[in-house]
């Protein structure tokens, strides 16, 4: 289980937004490659739905 | 349950000049169109802003983004080119990512030949899955294509309407179920 964060608000209705992926996203820069999880070896993006208006939203891991 | 109407865009995946492949996307457009709750529109590759000196999120265009972040679920039209899929195709579906998180997608493969497109969606596959799609059981095959359309578009074998009323049932199951998953179940619940 991963520690509870802040919900993220819907920029275009101000729906309280549900997150429902993590998708791992491999460095495609060399800035990037600092920023890996080295145990993942890449970088978490959260993906958050609007279950009011259907908009979707992402941040990365640990913003 | 959400009460918009489901969003299902096709996208017609190829930019060759003479595409037969207008006329599968078309007529899935149509199948779409006479289902109650859902939503379409033909997404033409071929009209999109799509530069070749960056890739993925370098090259989004807000409108295709926005087009996929409110979609449900996609139907994707192509071709077979050299046993896969156009190269224009992926670099567009590439410049996405969290807009198809969860959403399913159905895959319509156009072929000159008798196959039907097979083995572009054998090898579309993979990548829909690391794109974040859900892939879904049931394709439509159209070989042979110049004898399941006639050249303005109209449809030859009636066998196809039931083909895609069977591929539409199953991709949009699992768009309201998706959809419910993605309003209503957090990932660590």
């Amino acid at each position: 289980m991963a520690k509870q964060k802040s919900k993220m608000i819907c920029p275009k209705c101000g729906a309280e937004m549900n997150h429902h992926a993590d998708k791992l996203i491999y460095p495609a820069s060399t800035e990037d490659v600092k920023k890996i999880n080295a145990a993942l070896g890449g970088m978490i993006e959260e993906i958050h739905g609007c279950p009011a208006c259907g908009a979707v939203e992402s941040r990365r891991s640990g913003e | 349950m959400n009460s918009r109407p489901l969003s299902i865009p096709v996208i017609l995946g190829t930019t060759r000049k003479g595409r037969m492949s207008t006329h599968a996307a078309r007529f899935m457009v149509e199948q779409i169109t006479e289902l109650d709750g859902v939503t379409t529109e033909l997404i033409d590759i071929s009209k999109l802003r799509m530069p070749t000196d960056d890739a993925g999120d370098g090259i989004k265009d807000p409108a295709f983004s926005e087009k996929m972040a409110l979609a449900d679920g996609l139907v994707i039209v192509t071709p077979e080119y050299n046993h896969s899929f156009p190269g224009l195709l992926k670099h567009i579906l590439d410049s996405c990512l969290k807009e198809y998180i969860h959403k399913p997608a159905g895959i319509v493969g156009v072929s000159a030949g008798p196959f039907g497109g097979v083995r572009v969606i054998q090898d579309f596959l993979p990548v829909l899955r690391e794109l974040g799609l859900v892939n879904i059981f049931w394709d439509v095959n159209f070989g042979n294509v110049a004898k399941v359309f006639d050249e303005s578009g109209n449809l030859l074998d009636q066998a196809f309407v039931g083909r895609a009323g069977k591929f539409l049932s199953e991709l949009i199951w699992m768009a309201k179920t998706l959809r419910y998953g993605r309003d209503n179940i957090a990932l660590d619940s």
